[in-house]
């Protein structure tokens, strides 16, 4: 069919739509479970670490560093100041929190054991025995999952000591945030997940030096994590084919917003928004596409007509967007675009955790900026002022929370600025509804 | 340590961000490795590896090309005020100076057009929500805010919205001492990592994340337990935490500052005192890494009010009939020698409070200017102190329990301690500077009061039997020097003019003499 790729295959959701796939049974039954393990655990960490690399996986908690190069970055036998041995942990990123996203939540719910899987190759590509799962403030529901696919591992002694005779000892932890947005940046997380406020590191040191508890450390996300086993057990070469030149495997892509089937799709990365768009049953109502947030809200938004780009890192970042987190927001006509980027600066205005100047007073400055104009209080200057708070802001902190803020902003000026112009003109979002309901009605009469 | 001697001088700098770092050269020999270095604005600087771009800077008194809110040399990094940032070459990005190390080869530029720009966003962010109440603001003159933007701010603002208010923001008492006030904040953060990692009492916090970002009290119902409370006042960049003692006093550009030295303890941390008209408004500590580092503990910070009192006695008296009376220092000297020459025994009692000139002087000289033997003893008795064996920090810091500042100095001219604290004599001097303990004393002793004293000393004292009161300087009135605690010795300046009748010990010691 659509998919263009005769080397496509699921990676992660073959079997999402069955009944119990999340259960322990299942994913041995059907899904080979833990043989990528049994596998691995056969081979030398720096094997693993090799195979990954060729895969050419890359991080899909939104930045895209490749995943093999991350765990190379990890110390081989790390010694403290006295000379003891230090431990190393593994991280998982499950704090899912970008607007748009929820691709991570689909592997928690169906098939939490590829995590798991993925997780304990990891520690034992990395020299670890010890992984922390840090889970986003509310998932309830799939911190119990989580919990009792942990549990239901350990019973079947694919954690804890000894894992299948390998000598290999692996403990997972779970760890629930606090709901905050911001923590999913590593260095965030990794404070967090310390018990202090949840704000990012500087860097250098990076975590793979002064990580979780100042211990080298390895944070990945968990579609990451999921896609390991299959690398392990059908080999890199079938996963790396299914991807780009520089980027492997399939990706998950949850589509939302004003489509007729949104939801979590796994897709070969040669496929254009157009495409996505098309798969998840079109535009509503028929209505006319008009802008993409293709990488989760920090992604600068397209214009319809830029939809072309294939949904790969490099495209995206070449069309001056980014892959991110795999959620694609699509917009149609209804919408007012000036309205849909406040919506996302508020959420930015609530969660920049206030450490840098810029980001903790610039996000907040943005909103209130869009709310004026909506409220029809803002004049031309205030677009390019917009701009200018933008550049002063990107680039210019600790993290990339301010870059993320300035994705929405930036892009609606820069590409949507007849809708702002628009506002200012009628005095408002009120008064531009009024006035393009009245225009219709008039148009009938006639 | 024991035979170091320091003087105590203004420094050039900012008092907040003074530092002792040195420049570094390079060994030389055949063997010795050349330093890496860095080039700075054009000029190529030696420096020792480790050393971020803000420490070279410091190192080469070049670190005032380089505005900061939330570097302090005296607490860990944090790099989140972003006004620091310089263009390295070859980076991407900019780097924030107080973070990135400098690297051998690096050129870095501090006043580039893209680090200007910066530099003027970052002002242009801080002030959108600060209420600009400079005129009502203490910090208004020494402010970081105001500083800056006068060097890098944008000319004007853009900010149309509603600005930020803070509930019950303008008079939050975080203590006795210390006044927040929350809306002039840049969070900086400086005084929380301050309590965390300099007192270690963790009693601040920023609560609340972004924009709504709010200091507290760890404990609101405790407030601040630290005894460096004020230090939060030096350092904290705006008008957010200022000094109750303080608050309202004074404006900061009519301040005199000198150099002297804190007199509380046996500590000597190193002071600014800054008086107009000769009247002392706060000390300030100066960074001195030897001693107090860049802190002061408040005892000290408010101990000028001691010296300030307007009941300190400032003219010299003498018994008339059954009062004190204000008379000529030549009567009073004239009268008290008399009454001293008569006497069976003389004792004179030198706290040790007194500088290391003034005890040796009153240790050879004084019996001699009387001419009449005089035992000459040292007293303490502070917190039970009576030598400096007795003396222990009372905190990781800087608080001594010995609450004199000389008593190394003073053991060191020879003198013995006065045993049991007992006098024991017919007439006794007590000269002390308005520090050291008051001996025990029969309830009928005749005294003779020399030094700083008050009148509510004066009725404390134990006899009401007082011949005379001979005022003296107090430690930032003279200069001296003394030995502190870790046996370094210090030597001081006046800081302010004695505007009253006291008189240097010299001087009435040479007046004793002359007269007959």
């Amino acid at each position: 069919m659509m998919y263009n790729n005769e080397h496509f295959e699921p990676v992660i959701t073959p079997n999402v739509d069955k009944p119990g796939c999340d259960t322990l049974d299942f994913y041995l039954k059907n899904e080979d479970g833990y043989k990528g393990l049994e596998k691995a655990l056969k081979m030398k960490p720096a094997e693993v670490v090799d195979e990954v690399k060729k895969s050419n996986l890359r991080g899909r908690g939104g930045a895209g560093f490749p995943t093999g190069m991350k765990w190379s970055f990890m110390p081989a036998n790390p010694v403290d100041k006295d000379g003891n041995p230090k431990p190393k942990y593994l991280v998982c990123n499950a704090d899912e929190g970008e607007p748009g996203t929820f691709k991570d939540r689909l592997i928690f719910t169906k098939t939490p054991h590829r995590m798991i899987e993925g997780m304990i190759i990891a520690g034992h590509a990395i020299g670890s025995n010890k992984g922390f799962i840090y889970i986003r403030g509310e998932w309830f529901k799939e911190t119990r999952l989580m919990q009792k696919a942990i549990d239901d591992a350990k019973k079947a002694g694919f954690l804890g000591k000894n894992i299948l005779g390998s000598g290999f000892d692996y403990e997972l932890i779970i760890y629930r945030g606090a709901g905050a947005y911001i923590c999913g940046e590593e260095t965030a997380l990794l404070n967090s997940l310390e018990g202090k406020r949840g704000e990012p590191r500087l860097k250098p040191p990076f975590p793979a030096q002064v990580g979780a508890y100042g211990m080298p450390s390895c944070v990945n996300n968990v579609e990451t994590f999921a896609a390991v086993p299959y690398i392990l057990l059908k080999g890199w070469e079938k996963y790396a084919k299914m991807g780009t030149e520089r980027s492997g495997g399939t990706r998950l892509l949850g589509v939302s917003g004003r489509v007729n089937k949104p939801g979590v799709y796994e897709l070969p990365m040669n496929l254009s928004i157009n495409d996505v768009i098309e798969l998840a049953g079109g535009v509503k109502d028929g209505k006319k596409l008009k802008a993409v947030i293709p990488g989760g809200a920090s992604a600068p938004m397209l214009r319809a007509d830029e939809c072309g780009v294939l949904t790969d890192y490099d495209s995206l970042a070449k069309a001056g967007t980014m892959a991110g987190s795999g959620g694609i927001i699509v917009i149609d006509e209804t919408v007012s675009i000036v309205e849909a980027a406040y919506t996302l600066l508020k959420f930015y205005e609530h969660e920049s955790c206030g450490q840098c100047s810029q980001c903790r007073e610039g996000s907040h400055w943005l909103a209130r900026m869009f709310k004026r104009i909506l409220d029809g209080g803002g004049t031309q200057d205030d677009l390019d002022y917009i701009a200018k708070i933008c550049g002063n802001m990107a680039g210019q902190t600790i993290c990339a929370f301010a870059d993320a803020v300035t994705g929405p902003a930036l892009s609606s000026v820069k590409k949507f600025r007849h809708e702002f112009e628009e506002l200012i003109r009628n005095g408002g979002i009120d008064k531009t509804r009024a006035h393009t309901h009245s225009h219709i009605n008039e148009g009938a009469h006639v | 340590m024991s035979n170091t001697e320091i003087e105590i001088k203004k420094p050039k700098m900012d008092l907040n961000y003074t530092s002792n770092k040195k420049p570094v050269h390079s060994d030389t020999g055949p063997e010795a490795k050349p330093l890496p270095k860095v080039t700075i604005d054009g000029k190529t600087y030696e420096f020792k590896p480790g050393d971020t771009i803000m420490e070279v800077a410091e190192r080469y008194k070049i670190h005032e090309e380089i505005p900061r809110y939330c570097y302090h040399p005296g607490m860990p990094i944090a790099g989140t005020c972003r006004m620091c940032t310089v263009e390295v070459e070859k980076a991407p990005k900019l780097m924030t100076s107080c973070s990135t190390p400098a690297g051998d080869g690096m050129v870095v530029h501090t006043k580039s057009e893209k680090v200007l720009k910066s530099r003027t966003g970052v002002m242009d962010f801080l002030l959108t929500n600060h209420p600009l109440d400079c005129p009502v603001c203490d910090k208004a003159g020494e402010c970081k805010l105001q500083d800056y933007n006068f060097e890098y701010g944008p000319s004007k603002s853009n900010f149309k919205e509603e600005k930020r208010i803070y509930e019950d923001a303008t008079t939050k008492k975080l203590s006795d001492k210390i006044t927040l006030n929350m809306n002039r904040c840049v969070h900086c953060e400086r005084c929380v990592r301050f309590t965390d990692d300099v007192t270690k009492t963790n009693d601040l916090v920023m609560v609340n994340r972004g924009w709504h970002k709010e200091l507290e009290a760890a404990d609101p119902d405790k407030g601040l337990t630290n005894d460096y409370q004020g230090c939060l006042t030096d350092f904290c960049p705006v008008g957010a935490l200022t000094m109750n003692d303080f608050r309202f006093k004074k404006r900061a550009w009519f301040l005199e500052k000198k150099a002297s030295i804190c007199d509380r303890c046996s500590k000597g941390c190193n002071i600014e005192v800054h008086s107009d008209s000769d009247i002392v408004y706060r000390y300030v500590p100066i960074h001195n890494e030897m001693v107090n580092g860049h802190w002061m503990c408040d005892e000290g910070r408010v101990s000028y009010n001691d010296l300030m009192n307007p009941l300190r006695i400032v003219s010299p008296l003498l018994r008339h009939q059954d009062s004190l009376h204000s008379t000529t220092l030549q009567t009073v000297l004239g009268e008290l020698k008399s009454q001293m020459l008569s006497a069976n025994s003389v004792q004179l009692v030198v706290g040790t409070d007194s500088t290391r000139e003034e005890a040796a002087l009153l240790k050879d000289k004084f019996s001699d200017s009387l001419g009449k033997k005089v035992d000459v003893f040292f007293h303490n008795g502070t917190h039970g102190v009576s030598t400096s064996k007795d003396d222990v920090k009372l905190d990781h810091l800087l608080r001594m329990k010995d609450h004199t500042a000389n008593t190394r100095g003073v053991e060191e001219t020879g003198l013995a301690p006065l045993s049991g604290g007992q006098v024991n004599a017919d007439i006794v001097v007590l000269f002390r500077n308005g520090r050291a303990a008051v001996p025990s004393m029969k309830s009928d002793q005749k005294v003779i009061l020399w030094g700083v004293w008050t009148y509510e000393e004066v009725k404390a004292l134990p006899t009401q039997n007082v011949l005379g009161v001979i005022p003296g300087h107090a430690t930032i009135e003279k200069s001296g020097s003394f030995k502190n605690a870790d046996g370094i010795v210090q030597k001081f300046h006046p800081a302010i003019t004695h505007r009253g009748g006291a008189v240097s010990a010299h001087q009435v010691v040479s007046t004793l003499k002359s007269l007959n």
